[in-house]
């Protein structure tokens, strides 16, 4: 099932079984959502019920959140991560924390969705993946999806769930086509070992995540290396208890993401990995990670800019070689 | 009707101004910190919105101790708040900027300028939504005006047909800047005059701010639509206790403490005989009453224990109604 | 949705067992593999111990009741100990507060590592100097004795270690039947084990080897299963070979590829590749020769043979088997065949036939010469290029050409 059927999916059967759920955002209605998440949603439930509203996001999701704390369940659309920060204050000043500042009276049930990440081409303003923002925000939660499974369980559950939540999807992903199964229960608190292995951890999410199962493979066959692939549908919080559990056993840890290195969210799990488990580890912790810069348009140097399947195996290799693997 | 309306202004007026004056004693004693913005000179605008809008959801902004007061949230769990205490409407972890009391249709205050204005749409668009006609009032100074959220507000709250009460409270400084050195309008409600009727009124007069939000309650429960209104107040302390407010001329300061809402109102009340000496001087008791009530209360309440720093960052909770 | 804990069926045989204690009440906090009742079954007490982590919501079996295997006998609420869990004011009625999500209070420290870390000298890994401890090896001492490498790491220590208790052959040998060190330390202690224990220990307990696939077999492999579900047919016919002059440096199979090759030139059906909606007509011909090489297949193409002579045909296939040999061969030297010559005659057998390579159109199984010089040779034909009658022409030509002498002659010169 192709991922974006997969998220429509989900709104769909919730939109369906419980009349509190709403949508709104830019162009969700009428135009069936840039990415065609939302497609065929309006015809099926009104315009009362599936909201496009003007450019404007703060007020998106500040909407979203006075939705929420009248008992709706709505989910706003951000077109892109790259404009929610224009809606920072209320996904960051408000959204986490009137619960708390409430002391527990309010409840956000609450999914602010959108995707982000380098596609093809599109220039500094539309490909930043900004993931270690939200996630370093106590009092959200940040789901990502990084297949069909989880963005039809994932999306679900943040749906059901009463705290506000954070969806990221990856722009790359919208069209890819992956193996469905619906599942009897999905708990997105919890990564996934996608792949067991032997030698090196390997943590990552969203697209990353695929072209790390590639570089495994070709690990296993060129190298001889076996990697451990965890895939993590939360990132706040994050399933440490996995990846301590692998690393207690191969002795090794890489994260892959997109984003620049520089304080991503590599830094928090190879740091707490450091923290927690400083006598199991066999090699320092490697973040293979985006370059320092924003991404240009150039595919050239687009592509210079990120991790690569190839940069991911070569930069295990180099690290492996160093470190006694 | 008069005179019931004057006793309940006069008696939650002369709470609020009390209250207040307190607070900034209990504050310089050191037993409320952080930030504490006082409203004392708008209560008129205060009291007369929330009796004249009735049964609602209220949106405050972080000036919002008469407004909690006036909705009917004990003054003992306010200042228990402002104390910090675990006993305060917002168990401790608010503060007087932000008192929520949602089983009173209470949604706090916030102290992001703007910032609750589109909490206020999409509150009145869900109430609209579930069938629900009373609407949503929504309190912001003058220096949200200037703000990017308060247009897209009024814009979607026109747009989606959302029946909120904008009211304005303008008391004329944004901190230490005049109106008439931030805005380009120098009458605000010019600015909501193409989206939804709009009206200004004086705010020093607490009857007709609650003349004006009863025919705009009408109007937003006929037609589901929004409305706006400008109070014009100003306020005598400074804009938090960190600030004098010696921005302004003390001359300006006497002309509208001259015009100070709460004598205005028992001047009138007592000449058009709505209230006697013998009631204000009951109220006046009982309100003294109340707050030293509320310090007692606030003083001896415990502080919040340890595991309070992490209980109410999420709920935890999850709906089965989706299967 | 509650989980229910069943009756755990102990053994093969057990089909009713009875509850002799609870070791958790209703409303106990159970951690994943924690014993939360004995169950006597079969004159035997065992413990049952949880699968999951959550709250024991309901006992339904009591001490001393029987039930089958398979019945429920407590419920379970699943998730996380929070003290939020049991704090939900519903906002509507119809809801049902479950699945609590994780709290963000700190996590504990790992409990076995808390106690104050002594570590011996040395500049090793973290780990490394873990195990180094364990194993009681002094690591800076074997550092300057250059025993172990610096930095070292857990491989290092680990193979110093191995060392002591393992010959090398045994050390290769744990390898290939996936054993762990530390159970053959433990069977025999005190003792260097070489290949004869260890292989003395393999075939007491039947333990299988394990044989990885090479990646050239991994695509022979694919390759194969596609060619096999193609529609082919086969012929077979005896071939009187008696006239060829083959010696050891001018193999029967490199003249085989010549007079093929040749023959090829008047089939084009032989020289194509199906296209779905065509044929590709290759104006040479190609002809890939299999090839053992240690336990490998290869078939490197020899290609446009029908412009090549015998000497250069038998010096390229050399060339080719060298390369093979060295694990040298190129992509391109893999591709472009249409046929593909495969030669058991050495080994004496007499006749067999061959699957055709995927992508190619025919692959000839050549048999072994009998003393009168004739040999059997299986062609099999990709029916959806090559139909019955190309196939039978073609054979037929290639009979002929065979006995032809002044062919083979003209050959011979070069």
């Amino acid at each position: 099932m192709l991922y974006r059927e997969a998220l429509n999916l989900a709104l769909d059967h919730a939109m369906e079984h419980d009349h509190r759920v709403v949508l709104l955002g830019e162009d969700v209605g009428f135009y069936g959502g840039n990415y065609k998440v939302t497609e065929g949603l309006y015809a099926k439930y009104g315009a009362k019920r599936v909201i496009d509203t003007p450019i404007a996001e703060n007020s998106i999701v500040g909407t979203a959140i006075g939705m929420a704390m009248m008992g709706l369940r709505p989910v706003a659309e951000i077109m892109t991560a790259n404009f929610s920060m224009l809606a920072m204050d209320q996904i960051v000043n408000q959204m986490p924390k009137l619960r708390y500042m409430s002391g527990g009276k309010l409840f956000l049930p609450l999914v602010v969705r959108m995707p982000q990440g380098v596609a093809k081409q599109l220039a500094a303003q539309h490909s930043q993946s900004l993931e270690h923002f939200f996630a370093s925000i106590p009092g959200l939660y940040v789901f990502c999806a990084s297949d069909s499974i989880v963005a039809y369980h994932g999306l679900l559950q943040a749906i059901r769930m009463d705290d506000p939540i954070l969806f990221l999807e990856h722009v790359l992903l919208y069209g890819l086509d992956f193996p469905f199964e619906p599942l009897e229960s999905f708990d997105p608190f919890r990564a996934r070992v996608l792949k067991e292995g032997r030698d090196v951890t390997v943590v990552s999410y969203l697209k990353m995540t695929h072209d790390v199962l590639k570089v495994s493979q070709w690990l296993e066959e060129k190298e001889g290396i076996s990697c451990e692939v965890i895939d993590l549908p939360s990132l706040r919080p994050i399933d440490f208890e996995t990846i301590y559990g692998s690393v207690k056993k191969t002795k090794r840890l890489v994260v892959v993401y997109e984003a620049p290195k520089t304080l991503g969210l590599g830094a928090e799990v190879s740091t707490r990995v450091s923290e927690e488990l400083f006598y199991f580890l066999d090699a320092p912790p490697l973040r293979i990670a985006g370059e320092e810069v924003p991404i240009p348009y150039n595919r050239k140097l687009e592509l210079m800019a990120i991790p690569t399947p190839e940069k991911i195996y070569t930069q295990i290799v180099q690290w492996g070689r160093r470190h006694g693997l | 009707m008069s005179q019931t309306l004057a006793e309940k202004f006069y008696y939650l007026m002369k709470l609020g101004r009390e209250f207040e004056l307190r607070c900034k004693e209990e504050y310089l004693k050191g037993n409320i910190s952080g930030f504490l913005h006082l409203a004392v000179g708008e209560e008129a605008v205060h009291v007369g919105a929330v009796v004249g809008f009735g049964k609602g959801d209220l949106f405050c902004p972080y000036r919002e101790h008469v407004l909690a007061l006036a909705r009917g949230i004990d003054p003992k769990l306010i200042m228990a708040e402002m104390f910090g205490k675990v006993t305060g409407v917002s168990k401790g972890k608010g503060g007087s900027m932000h008192l929520y009391e949602p089983r009173l249709d209470f949604y706090g205050g916030n102290a992001i300028v703007a910032a609750h204005l589109p909490h206020a749409v999409g509150a009145g668009y869900a109430r609209k939504l579930m069938g629900e006609k009373a609407g949503v009032l929504c309190i912001f100074g003058d220096g949200a005006t200037n703000n990017g959220t308060f247009f897209e507000s009024l814009n979607m709250a026109a747009l989606l047909e959302v029946p909120v009460l904008f009211l304005c409270e303008n008391n004329q400084y944004a901190i230490g800047t005049h109106v008439s050195r931030s805005s380009y309008l120098k009458d605000l409600f010019l600015k909501a005059r193409d989206y939804m009727p709009s009206v200004q009124v004086d705010g020093m007069d607490v009857f007709e701010v609650y003349r004006a939000v009863v025919r705009a309650k009408e109007y937003m429960e006929e037609q589901g639509k929004p409305y706006f209104i400008e109070a014009l107040t100003y306020r005598f302390e400074g804009h938090s206790m960190a600030d004098k407010g010696d921005y302004r001329s003390p001359r300006e300061l006497e002309m509208f403490r001259r015009r100070d809402p709460l004598e205005l109102l028992l001047k009138r009340s007592l000449k058009e005989g709505w209230l006697t000496e013998e009631q204000v001087r009951l109220i006046d008791q009982k309100v003294e009453r109340l707050i030293e009530e509320s310090i007692e209360f606030a003083l001896n309440s415990p502080e919040p224990s340890e595991e309070e720093l992490y209980s109410d960052l999420y709920c935890g909770v999850c709906s089965d109604v989706i299967p | 949705m509650d989980y229910e804990i069943l009756m755990p069926q102990f053994s093969d045989t057990m089909e009713a067992g009875r509850v002799a204690r609870w070791l958790k009440k209703e409303g106990d906090f159970v951690e994943k593999g924690e014993v939360i009742a004995e169950i006597e079954a079969e004159k035997a007490v065992m413990e049952l111990q949880s699968f999951k982590r959550g709250l024991l919501k309901r006992i339904l079996v009591g001490e001393g009741q029987e039930v089958p295997v398979g019945r429920p006998i407590a419920l379970m609420e699943l998730g996380e100990k929070l003290e939020e869990f049991k704090r939900p004011p519903a906002p509507t009625p119809e809801e049902k507060k479950v699945t609590p999500p994780k709290e963000e209070a700190p996590k504990a420290v790992y409990s076995e590592i808390i106690q104050k870390v002594e570590l011996p000298a040395g500049f090793a890994s973290p780990y490394a100097k873990v195990l180094a401890k364990e194993m009681g090896l002094e690591l800076e001492e074997l550092q300057k004795e250059g025993r172990l490498p610096s930095p070292a790491h857990a491989r290092d220590v680990e193979g110093l270690v191995r060392e002591r208790y393992f010959t090398p052959r045994a050390l290769e040998l744990l390898k290939e039947y996936e054993l762990k060190p530390e159970d053959l330390i433990s069977i025999f202690p005190d003792r260097k084990i070489d290949e004869d224990m260890l292989l003395a220990y393999v075939e007491k307990e039947g333990i299988p080897r394990r044989l990885p696939i090479s990646s050239v077999q991994k695509s022979l492999i694919f390759n194969l299963s596609k060619s096999s579900v193609l529609p082919h047919y086969h012929i077979y016919e005896v071939f009187d070979l008696s006239q060829i002059p083959w010696d050891k440096d001018i193999t029967l199979t490199h003249w085989l590829i010549k007079i093929v090759g040749d023959a090829m030139q008047y089939f084009e059906r032989l020289r194509a590749v199906f296209k779905e909606d065509y044929y590709l007509l290759y104006p040479h011909s190609s002809i890939g020769v299999a090839m053992a090489v240690g336990d490998e297949l290869y078939a490197p193409v020899i290609k446009e043979v029908n412009r090549k002579g015998l000497k250069e045909i038998a010096q390229e296939v050399r060339e080719l088997k060298r390369k093979a040999e060295e694990g040298r061969l190129s992509l391109e030297e893999l591709q472009g065949a249409t046929l593909t010559i495969s030669n058991l005659g050495m080994f004496g057998i007499r006749s067999f036939d061959a699957v055709i390579p995927y992508g190619q159109v025919c692959i000839m199984a050549v048999g072994m010469q009998d003393r009168d010089g004739r040999a059997h040779i299986t062609f099999t034909f990709d029916h959806r290029v090559v139909n019955g009658f190309h196939g039978a022409l073609f054979v037929k030509h290639l009979k002929e050409k065979v006995l032809d002498k002044n062919y083979i002659r003209f050959l011979k010169r070069g």
